[in-house]
């Protein structure tokens, strides 16, 4: 389904606890500060992508990287972001690495209710080094967004 | 045509939160992993979800740019964190011009102001309604 920028708005309640939560109490804010913030925001994103695509495209990507939407923080002048994007991204790949082990994990019990005891031990090794095999940068690029 | 990702049409908040849970079971494992990292980030992400805002909206986004093909995770996750660190950056700027007004509520105006006076928001530039 074809979906026009100017449809895609992020969710209002979101964008209000964010400001919120950025302003000391007691401070109000307008309906049409938070549409505009919001606006801007969605700006932000296409602009942002934008320039993110300019490094993959310069690299002869097709896909779209961690590496190049820094890049892209940098050449839009919000160096200050790189930090704390920097440490987000850290949990953010600790989390997905997890989420990683816990289905590999989960296949790895159907398969032993299925096999013998015997080969458990090592199948597991080999699993383990499957897994480091497994997980390139590139994997990043598989586009299923199993948990979304 | 180049691989096109389809998100199926699940309520984003919903799954949002199913991530959230999962990544905060994940994240207590992280926790451990990283102690010789700061805790603070780690700590707190473990008890938020990493992005408050929901990854299939701002993919969506990133998507209605044609020249985009395809996008990582990884990068879509960022592009959500950076907006979140966005939005909080131009309410705070924004806040200068209200308090300079003597006022408590943010206002339209003050948000162009801010977009007027500082470099970072010249992409803004035209952009709003």
């Amino acid at each position: 389904m074809a979906e026009r920028p100017e449809d895609l708005n992020l969710p209002n309640a979101v964008i209000t606890r964010i400001i919120k939560e950025a302003l000391p109490d007691g401070v109000n804010v307008s309906k049409e500060a938070r549409r505009a913030i919001s606006q801007a925001a969605s700006v932000f994103v296409l602009y942002a992508t934008s320039c993110a695509n300019n490094f993959a495209m310069k690299a002869k990507r097709k896909t779209l990287n961690a590496g190049d939407v820094l890049a892209a923080m940098e050449e839009m002048e919000f160096e200050r972001f790189l930090e704390p994007l920097r440490e987000a991204l850290e949990v953010y790949k600790k989390g997905q690495k997890g989420k990683k082990e816990v289905s590999e994990q989960k296949r790895k019990d159907k398969e032993k209710k299925a096999g013998s005891d015997n080969d458990k031990s090592r199948e597991e090794e080999e699993e383990d080094d499957h897994m480091e095999e497994e997980e390139p940068p590139e994997e990043e690029a598989e586009e299923e967004e199993v948990e979304n | 045509m180049a691989a096109t990702v389809v998100t199926a049409a699940v309520p984003t908040e919903h799954d949002s939160d199913r991530c959230g849970s999962e990544e905060e079971n994940r994240g207590a494992e992280a926790a451990e992993e990283s102690r010789q990292q700061q805790t603070g980030p780690a700590a707190a992400a473990t008890h938020n979800r990493l992005s408050k805002l929901p990854l299939a909206r701002i993919k969506a986004l990133m998507k209605s740019d044609p020249d985009v093909s395809l996008a990582s995770q990884e990068s879509v996750f960022i592009i959500a964190k950076a907006t979140e660190l966005f939005v909080e950056m131009i309410a705070k700027d924004a806040l200068v011009y209200a308090q300079q007004g003597k006022r408590k509520t943010l206002q339209r105006k003050d948000l162009d102001n801010a977009i007027e006076a500082i470099d970072e928001f010249a992409f803004l530039e035209g952009t709003l309604d």
